[in-house]
């Protein structure tokens, strides 16, 4: 008998020394794949790392012994104590399935229904691909486990709004300003948030960069991983009327953006669209600025709200997702029961067919002596006969391991129809 | 109308019917995959209604059997067909929910109407009387998606000013967008409502006689030109964008729209066909 095994740890079970030391252990040597394959009794593997977790899944013999020596090969290559042991988790068949399924549709994140875990699990997939460590039972169930992110992603809100600041205004401009390409962008201030949001708007198409600071050097240092330009404060109403967007967040103790300044700004570039992002506090932009037509201001409470209200959300979307991932753990357990029959439904044809074969020879003398036709007609006809006496015992093998999940039928077949002799 | 154009007007219209719901109801459930299949069913209205036209066209001479009930169709098949052939390009689905119950509007006034009522004159069969109804339809059919757009550009505009990008935010078109097809609806409807009126107005000075300017909806045609055109340049050359735009789309539709029904049922018009 087979078994589904995943030994792992993540970033909540193990504090991050211990990870990052299992994470170096296991990234120094490339490939574990072939270590983890020659243990006696595993059968197929894949292997699992990313920052936040390490984990083996395996099919394996239905022993403690395989189980063992597959954990003590994934401590030993992080260099973890015995006493560190407690940081991983064991989980076995639909335990293992479900934290699987769980983890490749981002439920186990750190940041939940983000999108960069199921391209990991898919690049560790092709890695066992390519290492020829995955078989039947592993394909399939990688397979169920990206089609339950995929249906989590599509049937769920779980990945729809931002939960940082810093995407929630980049959701935001695009929400004002359609398409981001070829937008211009201000930032005022040399900040790490705004140095975050703006490398998110840059990603997400917009070009044209201008970093004002009141420090010329530092804003010339910002700009150059922009490829933007630099400028000091002394040109800002004249930069004010190109940028589409303005992201502001110095450590200035008034406004360094006026009404009037948006007026003039606004007045200049004919009244097109202006979003402004005032992430600083105190405030750079004075929040009059949002009662002008066609100014769209956020500051960074306005934006947290988004923020707190999103992450509510997709706590609410992750108990749809965690519906589906049993549904889908289910549909594979079933799946992987009837697998386990398949050895057994083809011994019994195998043998039936025998027979029909050994018995027909034994007529050979009488039928030779018929025309083509009714040689095959009586061909048809006991090939028909076995088939009918076998669809029973084969449906309850198939329905037997799916609905009671009791081994006893196999066991009970193999012995009436003498299968093991 | 033959048995056959009815059926496929009957087709059409219960066609739009169902892509209406579907927008409305996209609206409510805040689904875009909705408001996609909406868009395909009013494909479909669009197409019997083109079938049952083209119908029409092949059996008469000239506009012998246009009358209200082919004009209004025609209206409703302006106003889907330029929706769809905008949908290729900005993708605003959502937009239908706005644009569809309009051109429900127009396919329910026109089934209201008897289909040999209200022909138009046989003497002014002709391609320039053609050229001058296609246009004008067009260009009116334009500035439907302008209002509509503005309209839904208010909506978005209010959920962003007062913090409140939730779901419904989040489901309608972005300010740009709606902001662009409203610029596009006053553009391209300006352009082609003049060259209808040129038409029109060519044909009325060598063929008519009697003071063919005085009719009303020559007049209420001549006053939609100067107010659209009054807006066309506010928004072009002076930098009235956005809200204020979309709000005075709305405003001037809805006033025209009225104007256009009071003329239709209370006031003489020689074109009564429309």
């Amino acid at each position: 008998m087979k078994m589904i095994i995943l030994i792992g740890l993540n970033h909540r079970t193990a504090p991050l020394a211990v990870r990052e030391r299992l994470f170096a252990g296991c990234e120094e040597e490339k490939n574990l794949l072939p270590e983890f394959l020659a243990i006696d009794g595993v059968a197929e593997v894949l292997f699992l790392s990313t920052c936040n977790r390490v984990e083996v899944v395996a099919i394996i013999d239905d022993n403690p012994e395989t189980a063992e020596k597959l954990k003590k090969a994934l401590m030993k290559k992080g260099g973890l104590m015995d006493g560190e042991a407690t940081c991983l988790y064991i989980y076995r068949d639909d335990e293992a399935i479900k934290h699987l399924f769980r983890v490749t549709a981002s439920l186990d994140s750190l940041v939940m229904g983000e999108a960069q875990i199921l391209g990991q699990v898919k690049d560790a997939y092709r890695q066992a691909l390519a290492q020829n460590s995955s078989g039947v039972a592993l394909n399939r169930l990688m397979h169920r486990a990206f089609r339950t992110a995929k249906r989590v992603r599509t049937e769920t809100e779980i990945a729809a709004n931002p939960v940082s600041v810093s995407f929630a205004a980049v959701e935001l401009a695009k929400k004002v300003l359609g398409t981001l390409t070829g937008k211009k962008i201000l930032v005022i201030g040399a900040g790490e948030m705004a140095e975050l949001t703006g490398t998110h708007l840059i990603g997400n198409g917009a070009e044209d960069i201008t970093v004002v600071n009141r420090s010329i050097v530092q804003a010339a240092a910002m700009a150059e991983k922009f490829h933007g330009r630099a400028a000091g404060l002394d040109n800002l109403d004249d930069i004010l009327s190109c940028a589409d967007i303005v992201l502001s967040s110095t450590s200035a103790p008034s406004y360094i953006i006026t009404e009037s300044m948006i007026r003039r700004a606004l007045s200049k570039r004919k009244n097109r669209l202006l979003f402004l992002i005032d992430i600083a506090v105190p405030r750079d932009i004075d929040p009059a600025a949002d009662n002008i037509e066609n100014v769209y201001l956020y500051n960074i409470d306005n934006l947290q709200n988004i923020v707190d209200e999103n992450i509510k959300n997709r706590r609410r979307e992750a108990l749809k997702a965690e519906k589906i991932v049993e549904e889908e753990v289910k549909l594979y357990s079933n799946w992987l029961k009837e697998l386990e029959a398949v050895p057994t439904i083809i011994s019994l044809r195998t043998k039936a067919e025998g027979i029909v074969r050994a018995e027909m020879e034994k007529a050979q003398g009488w039928i030779n002596s018929m025309e083509n036709a009714d040689k095959e007609k009586i061909e048809a006809l006991v090939k028909g006969i076995v088939n009918k006496i076998l669809h029973a015992p084969v449906t309850a093998l198939k329905e037997e391991k799916v609905e009671f999940d009791s081994p006893d039928i196999v066991a009970a077949v193999r012995q009436l129809f003498r299968l093991d002799d | 109308m033959t048995e056959v154009e009815l059926k496929l007007f009957v087709l059409a219209g219960i066609f739009v019917t169902a892509s209406t719901i579907g927008y409305l109801l996209s609206l409510v459930v805040k689904k875009v995959q909705l408001a996609r299949l909406s868009t395909w069913i009013l494909l479909g209205g669009f197409v019997f209604l083109a079938l049952s036209l083209i119908l029409i066209a092949s059996h008469s001479t000239g506009w012998s059997n246009f009358g209200s009930r082919c004009f209004l169709s025609l209206y409703a098949w302006a106003i889907s067909g330029i929706y769809l052939g905008m949908q290729i390009k900005t993708k605003t689905r959502v937009l239908g929910a706005f644009v569809a119950p309009l051109i429900l509007l127009f396919i329910i006034a026109a089934a209201g109407q008897q289909s040999d009522k209200n022909l138009v004159p046989l003497p002014w069969q002709g391609w320039l009387t053609a050229l001058h109804l296609l246009l004008a339809i067009a260009g009116e059919a334009l500035f439907v998606l302008a209002a509509a757009a503005g309209a839904m550009f208010i909506i978005q505009d209010n959920l962003l000013k007062h913090k409140k990008p939730g779901k419904m935010s989040r489901f309608l078109p972005s300010l740009g967008d709606l902001d662009r097809i409203n610029q596009s609806g006053l553009l391209w409807g300006f352009v082609l409502l003049t060259f209808g009126m040129i038409a029109g107005a060519l044909y009325a000075a060598f063929v008519w006689e009697g003071r063919w300017f005085s009719d009303p909806k020559i007049i209420w045609a001549l006053a939609t030109w100067v107010v659209y055109g009054f807006l066309l340049h506010q928004r072009l050359a002076i930098g009235w964008k956005g809200f204020r735009m979309a709000a005075l789309s709305c405003v001037v539709f809805v006033l025209f729209f009225t104007s256009a029904l009071a003329i239709r049922f209370y006031l003489p018009t020689i074109h009564s066909f429309i």
